[in-house]
């Protein structure tokens, strides 16, 4: 049966939740967006109902978020539970509904970026953990790990540097550049350690769209087939050579807990 | 981020707690009265009443479309607002705060619409802790009489309504109020808050609220403005 971190909401059902839940997480300007656009109609050509959803969407407190950001003027906690107020919406009226009727459903970063995101600015980790005990524990997390410097490239030549993206809030003194540095760095740290915490399959998103897409296919059909989580696909870690690689399908990378070593030239 | 109780402000705060029609806004009014009288630079903060948050909380009533969870943490988010751009700042400047409702109001509600009671209370571990915290003590029937007389009728979530207790509005705010008042119950030994007889004559609880605070800011004369 489908679980939450610890607290049950009221009326929430958990036994006939037959659905997928599957989380793509992962940094501002990783790719999460493109690989759903390509996950979706994959999906459904096998005849499986696709619900995609993601931050900030929902109907209750989606436009008050927006308006609130555009006004740089909340607080940090208060900013925090804004989001788990639109989570909690977005969980209640999308997701469960959709698992319920047995979609698979999709969603662009879930928890995690929101914890990452509060702890970064401040807020007490074990408060944030807390706030999000109701969620449910998803089918499996691919998170889009990316180093920064692999990141900045592709933030510069794509959509610019973004007030929230860049942490400005927190570094106001800065030009947007180091600002988005600092913040970006301090983000993928958080990621790392939620990754080991909740056990999130790392996917290496610096190299090429088609390749992660390829990996993430790979390891949704193994969710999807209901098999146990196995090194079915591939990443590569940074600073791994031909050898390494040959004596092993498995490399520990630090603080990320178990990634699958890359094999597929092999 | 600090944490309920650990806080250090030079400011104080007193809030008041209750059912509707325990008389608790009349008492916080006149306080607030005397404490001007008195020379303290003091400030209400009203419930819900942040301007940041409120128009997603009013379209949430009005369309019906909040849960328990939502409905918790859209209130969360109104009371965070409201503590880091108001209550705090206040604090820090040395003012005499008093707030007409405070986070036990939303242990209470949050508990009858069935949210978990460790959860709710962890949520709101943000908030700072009251000088002192007024329990203004009423059994379910006077209280439902003074609203009743009062009022041609009452609001969807304020009734609890959307708990399904009973299909006539009137009735359903008996049965929801009557709920909270056991959670206001529970809540006295738990955070030690100063219990008063609300059934008492009103000048009577003024009364004993004014000797209360007036020892409680004892230590605080530097508060005072100048005259």
């Amino acid at each position: 049966m489908r679980e939450t971190y610890g607290v049950v909401l009221p009326g929430m059902n958990l036994a006939d939740l037959t659905g997928k839940l599957i989380v793509i997480e992962g940094t501002d300007g990783v790719g999460r967006s493109t690989q759903i656009r390509l996950l979706k109609p994959w999906l459904e050509q096998q005849g499986r109902a696709v619900l995609e959803t993601g931050m900030t969407r929902s109907s209750l407190a989606g436009k008050g978020i927006k308006q609130a950001k555009e006004g740089h003027t909340l607080g940090r906690v208060t900013l925090s539970l804004f989001y788990a107020t639109d989570f909690a919406d977005r969980l209640e009226n999308e997701i469960v509904p959709a698992l319920r009727a047995g979609f698979v459903v999709l969603t662009d970063r879930y928890i995690y970026s929101l914890m990452a995101r509060a702890m970064v600015r401040g807020i007490d980790p074990v408060w944030i953990r807390n706030v999000y005990r109701f969620a449910l524990k998803p089918d499996a997390v691919f998170y889009l790990r990316i180093g920064v410097d692999d990141l900045i490239p592709r933030v510069v030549f794509s959509t610019g540097f973004d007030y929230w993206e860049s942490g400005m809030d927190l570094h106001p003194s800065e030009d947007m550049y180091e600002s988005f540095l600092k913040y970006q760095t301090s983000l993928l740290q958080q990621f790392d350690v939620l990754g080991e915490e909740y056990g999130f399959e790392i996917v290496d998103a610096s190299v090429d769209v088609r390749t992660v897409f390829e990996r993430l296919r790979a390891g949704i059909a193994r969710v999807l087939s209901g098999e146990p989580r196995e090194p079915l696909f591939a990443v590569r870690g940074p600073k791994e050579t031909a050898e390494s690689r040959q004596e092993s399908n498995v490399v520990e990378l630090p603080s990320s807990g178990k990634v699958v070593a890359a094999g597929t030239e092999s | 981020m600090k944490r309920y109780g650990e806080h250090r402000f030079p400011g104080k705060l007193f809030i008041v707690e209750g059912i509707d029609g325990s008389g608790k806004s009349t008492q916080l009014m006149l306080l607030h009265q005397w404490l001007q009288a008195e020379g303290y630079g003091t400030v209400f903060s009203e419930w819900n009443s942040s301007p940041l948050v409120k128009e997603t909380t009013k379209r949430g009533k009005k369309k019906q479309m909040l849960t328990p969870a939502t409905f918790s943490l859209i209130h969360a988010t109104d009371f965070a607002d409201r503590m880091e751009h108001n209550i705090i700042p206040l604090l820090k400047a040395g003012a005499v705060v008093l707030c007409d409702r405070y986070i036990y109001t939303a242990f209470a509600r949050d508990v009858v619409r069935g949210m978990d009671p460790k959860w709710v209370r962890e949520l709101y571990s943000f908030a700072v802790k009251p000088t002192g915290a007024f329990y203004f003590r009423v059994p379910l029937d006077v209280a439902m009489k003074r609203i009743l007389d009062g009022r041609t009728g009452v609001k969807f979530y304020e009734a609890g309504m959307d708990l399904g207790l009973s299909e006539d509005e009137e009735e359903s705010f008996k049965l929801f109020q009557g709920r909270i008042l056991e959670e206001y119950e529970k809540m006295v030994p738990e955070f030690d808050l100063i219990a008063v007889d609300a059934t008492l004559p009103i000048e009577e609880q003024q009364s004993q609220m004014r000797q209360t605070v007036r020892a409680k800011l004892a230590q605080a004369k530097r508060l005072r403005v100048a005259p």
